[in-house]
């Protein structure tokens, strides 16, 4: 077998076995808990987008996450526009705003660049805690926005809410394979060269015909519109967001120690990250929030440190390294590390 | 709106400012020498708080008193901080124009922390007891001072003059500050480039500890108390001038008077968004702020 | 050129013909780095003009340059050290392509040209001192430049390398790019260059064919001194 050949029955497989889980799987608790990781592995992958590819370390990503998930939920609740049709207006609003303030950011070093996401999040969600409208548009301030369910055992399409959980599950599945494809293009692309290239050496790159500025921007924008997905899947999932689940802090370090944890700028890093941390953080949560609470966060912060003094590119390099090895036994050739 | 009451509200905000400003004080000097924002910068001025607590707790010393404890336990505390979880970085990231690392290190510490003290010590908040300045008041005329807040004024005036003695006159002080203009520089003329980032750190945090004394009478201490200083030492040190000792007591007074007086005029939650927004605008527009010098870093 | 008080370049005129090798040489200090970062836009000249190709260029972006064809390395080279060979190349050649496999051909192409296509998987970073400067000039030929500014290419290679870097020269040259360098290594700069223009304190002294500069007084008091300048 040639190693192009075992990386694409591998991959097979992996989409298969992702297919075919909920029928294995009745569980609707399991089920939620691999939701909410394709969810995870979805945003980070997103995220990388500008944290891996651009070069620059974005702490303020949830704030997307919010324009999505509160621009479809306020359009269905007050003039019952489809979640699908909000979903994209969300995208639309978010790349909008990440080019308003991409421009001014990128430009800066890392860590203005960070603090500059940091402030911009924590000010989105200041402003949207403390208004209940904000002209036509009714936000609710910190009490968060309700979506009524359907009646149990109904699910409409149309108003992206289902009776089981099955649809939810294939459909992030699909949005991560999506996104997980677009990524792919996107590295072996001009945009991908140019923004890896611009994110090591911006001197180098700015004189061989790369305009560094404008390609962050372009990755900022696409990172936005995708992550806003993500936001209106979750109002959807969840039923109710506030200003503190997905305007926080919190959900913008998550989502940047997982994709660092697991390897920024690569493909495979985020979602091996999101697979590892999240059981982590979501059993130590059920399980140990009772007696230790905060411990889940104390293991997060602790694995990061700790990755970050080992392996400051994330954990993806190692892996690769033992999958090729592997590859190596099964298809008897010699790939070598890199050189 | 009478005029004594916006006097009242001036000092008000110029005392609190200076406090904020001390506590933006080790986050300035630390940058100013290693070149890095310490994102647990407020874990530490949370750890400072808990650490005069527990001491006026346990042997009722008055707090300023409690002062000369903890400022030392926080400079060893940074000291080994910087030796065991920052100083591999550098070495490993040598030539690495920004090492982001250290950031994404520091935000990690942060996090381990404040779930840590969340873990330990559960989430109550606490009272200094006991507080021999608590409700404490001056009168002049008719406006009331807070005692406490006088004397942190005084404390962050007294610090910040003596660090910048202690930076200009002594032979510690001068490695330092050579090591911060130029670090292989320094280093080629025999400053052991390691021993004075941990000295630094050291003394950054220490500061961050007399901050924690100062504000521990007049703040409650919980888990996360360190949160919004944290994000207002940022705003600050870049507003004042990354590096900058005047930059960061000026950076803490308008924050502080923005933050006295702004309620008069609109809630306190748009005064919280007009900071944010002061910050944004600070670093799209001039992001060495005030004092700073343009760093080629 | 002004760098606020101090005049780093006063009235110095330059100009070079399509297909010719130009070269700056001077003392430590004459302004040469100056004038080159003037062209390559790094800095904007604080009074002068440059012109490329019949057009205006002063103070045009490096990544516009480049599409006009004005490519340049780097004295202190700057490979992305983290990728391969290959991908370093392809970064310039997606300079006049949008298609990542066209781009893939040039680079092979000119990593051919320049004997570096046996090692074009290997980490950039890994790569010695003359390899990484035969690539800082590949990734810049990918660019198709008209011209080519280089900046003291051969500063620490040994004098074997010193060669074969002349013979990349000469490659270059053949292909038609007109190239603009600067240099201290004096024999591979005298045995290039068509034409040279020697600077001090950034003013022109000498210019004309390596000869006949060899010759000028001013030359040789310039850089070595005035008991020099025998008969």
């Amino acid at each position: 077998m040639t190693p192009q050949s075992f990386k694409k029955t591998g991959l097979a497989l992996l989409v298969l076995t992702a297919l075919a889980l909920p029928l294995i799987l009745r569980s609707p608790t399991y089920l939620h808990i691999l939701i909410m990781l394709y969810l995870y592995a979805y945003m980070t992958t997103t995220w990388n987008l500008v944290g891996g590819f651009a070069g620059v370390l974005p702490l303020g990503h949830s704030v997307f996450v919010g324009i999505g998930a509160y621009t479809s939920t306020v359009l269905w609740l007050q003039w019952g526009i489809s979640p699908w049709i909000g979903m994209l207006v969300g995208g639309c609003l978010a790349g909008f705003v990440a080019y308003l303030i991409g421009k001014p950011t990128l430009k800066m070093r890392g860590a203005y660049f960070a603090l500059a996401t940091m402030a911009f999040v924590e000010g989105v969600r200041v402003i949207v805690e403390n208004v209940d409208q904000l002209g036509p548009f009714k936000l609710n301030g910190p009490r968060g926005l309700n979506i009524p369910p359907l009646p149990a055992g109904e699910g409409s399409l149309l108003a992206f809410q289902f009776a089981t959980k099955e649809p939810y599950y294939y459909i992030i599945l699909f949005m991560l394979m999506g996104v997980v494809y677009l990524t792919w293009r996107l590295s072996r692309s001009k945009l991908g060269y140019s923004l890896s290239a611009g994110g090591e050496e911006p001197e180098a790159a700015e004189a061989l015909g790369v305009n560094v500025a404008k390609c962050k921007v372009t990755a900022m924008v696409l990172s936005a519109f995708l992550t806003a997905l993500a936001g209106t899947f979750l109002a959807q999932m969840t039923l109710f967001i506030y200003p503190k689940s997905v305007l926080t802090l919190d959900l913008s370090f998550e989502l940047a120690f997982i994709a660092l944890i697991g390897g920024r700028g690569s493909l495979a890093g985020p979602i091996i990250g999101a697979l590892m941390l999240r059981p982590v953080t979501e059993f130590s949560r059920i399980y140990l929030s009772a007696t230790l609470p905060g411990m889940h966060l104390i293991l997060l912060g602790v694995i990061l440190i700790v990755v970050m003094l080992y392996q400051p590119r994330g954990l993806s390099e190692p892996l690769t390294r033992l999958f090729n090895r592997l590859q190596d036994r099964i298809c008897s050739t010699k790939t070598g590390g890199a050189k | 709106m009478d005029l004594i009451f916006l006097l009242q509200d001036v000092i008000n905000g110029i005392l609190m400012g200076s406090i904020y400003g001390l506590v933006a004080l080790g986050l300035t000097l630390v940058f100013g020498v290693l070149k890095i924002i310490n994102f647990a910068h407020g874990s530490f001025l949370m750890v400072g708080m808990y650490v005069a607590y527990w001491i006026v707790a346990y042997t009722g010393l008055h707090p300023y008193l409690a002062l000369f404890l903890v400022a030392p336990i926080m400079y060893f505390f940074g000291y080994q901080m910087q030796q065991w979880l920052i100083r591999p970085i550098f070495v490993a990231e040598r030539d690495v124009r920004e090492p982001i690392t250290v950031i994404i290190v520091t935000t990690g510490v942060w996090y381990v922390l404040d779930n840590l003290a969340l873990l330990l010590f559960g989430p109550d908040y606490r009272a200094l007891s006991p507080n021999p300045l608590k409700g404490e008041m001056i009168e002049i005329g008719e406006i009331l001072i807070s005692t406490p807040k006088l004397f942190g004024f005084i404390i962050t005036v007294l610090t910040a003059a003596g660090l910048y003695w202690f930076l200009l006159k002594t032979r510690m002080g001068r490695a330092i500050r050579a090591t911060s203009l130029d670090r292989d520089a320094a280093s080629l003329m025999g400053i052991s480039q390691w021993k004075i980032f941990n000295v630094a750190f050291g003394i950054g945090t220490a500061i961050a500890g007399i901050a924690a004394v100062v504000l521990v009478p007049v703040y409650n201490v919980y888990p996360t108390v360190g949160v919004p200083f944290d994000v207002k030492s940022f705003v600050i040190v870049v507003l004042g001038g990354l590096g900058s000792i005047p930059g960061a007591l000026l950076g803490g007074v308008i924050i502080g008077l923005i933050e006295s007086i702004g309620p008069n005029f609109m809630t306190s939650t748009w005064t919280e968004a007009i900071v944010y927004g002061l910050f944004l605008l600070v670093l799209f527009f001039k992001p060495s702020g005030l004092f700073g010098q343009k760093y080629d870093w | 050129m002004d760098f606020g008080g101090l005049r780093a370049i006063d009235s110095l005129s330059l100009s070079i013909d399509e297909g010719q090798i130009l070269g700056l040489i001077g003392p430590n200090g004459a302004g040469k780095s100056t004038a080159f970062n003037c062209v390559a836009g790094v800095y904007r000249p604080t009074s002068g003009e440059i012109w490329f190709d019949g057009a205006n260029i002063t103070g045009a972006k490096p990544w516009d340059l480049c599409r006009a064809g004005l490519a340049r390395t780097f004295q202190i080279v700057k490979p992305f050290a983290s990728k391969t060979v290959l991908y370093n190349v392809m970064v310039g050649a997606f300079a006049r392509t949008d298609k990542t496999d066209e781009a893939e051909a040039i680079a092979l192409d000119i990593l051919k040209s320049l004997h570096l296509d046996h090692k074009k998987d290997f980490k950039s970073g890994a790569l010695t001192i003359a390899d990484r400067k035969r690539l800082e000039i590949a990734r810049a030929m990918a660019t198709k430049p008209k011209l080519l500014l280089l900046d003291e290419v051969m500063a620490g290679l040994r004098p074997t390398e010193v060669d074969e870097m002349i013979d990349v020269f000469r490659t270059v040259r053949d292909s038609g790019v007109t190239i603009f360098v600067i240099e201290h290594i004096m024999r591979a700069i005298m045995a290039l260059s068509d034409e040279l223009v020697v600077i001090q304190f950034g003013r022109k002294i000498s210019e004309g064919k390596p000869e006949a500069v060899a010759k000028d007084e001013n030359v040789i008091k310039a850089y070595l001194g005035d008991e020099y300048v025998a008969s």
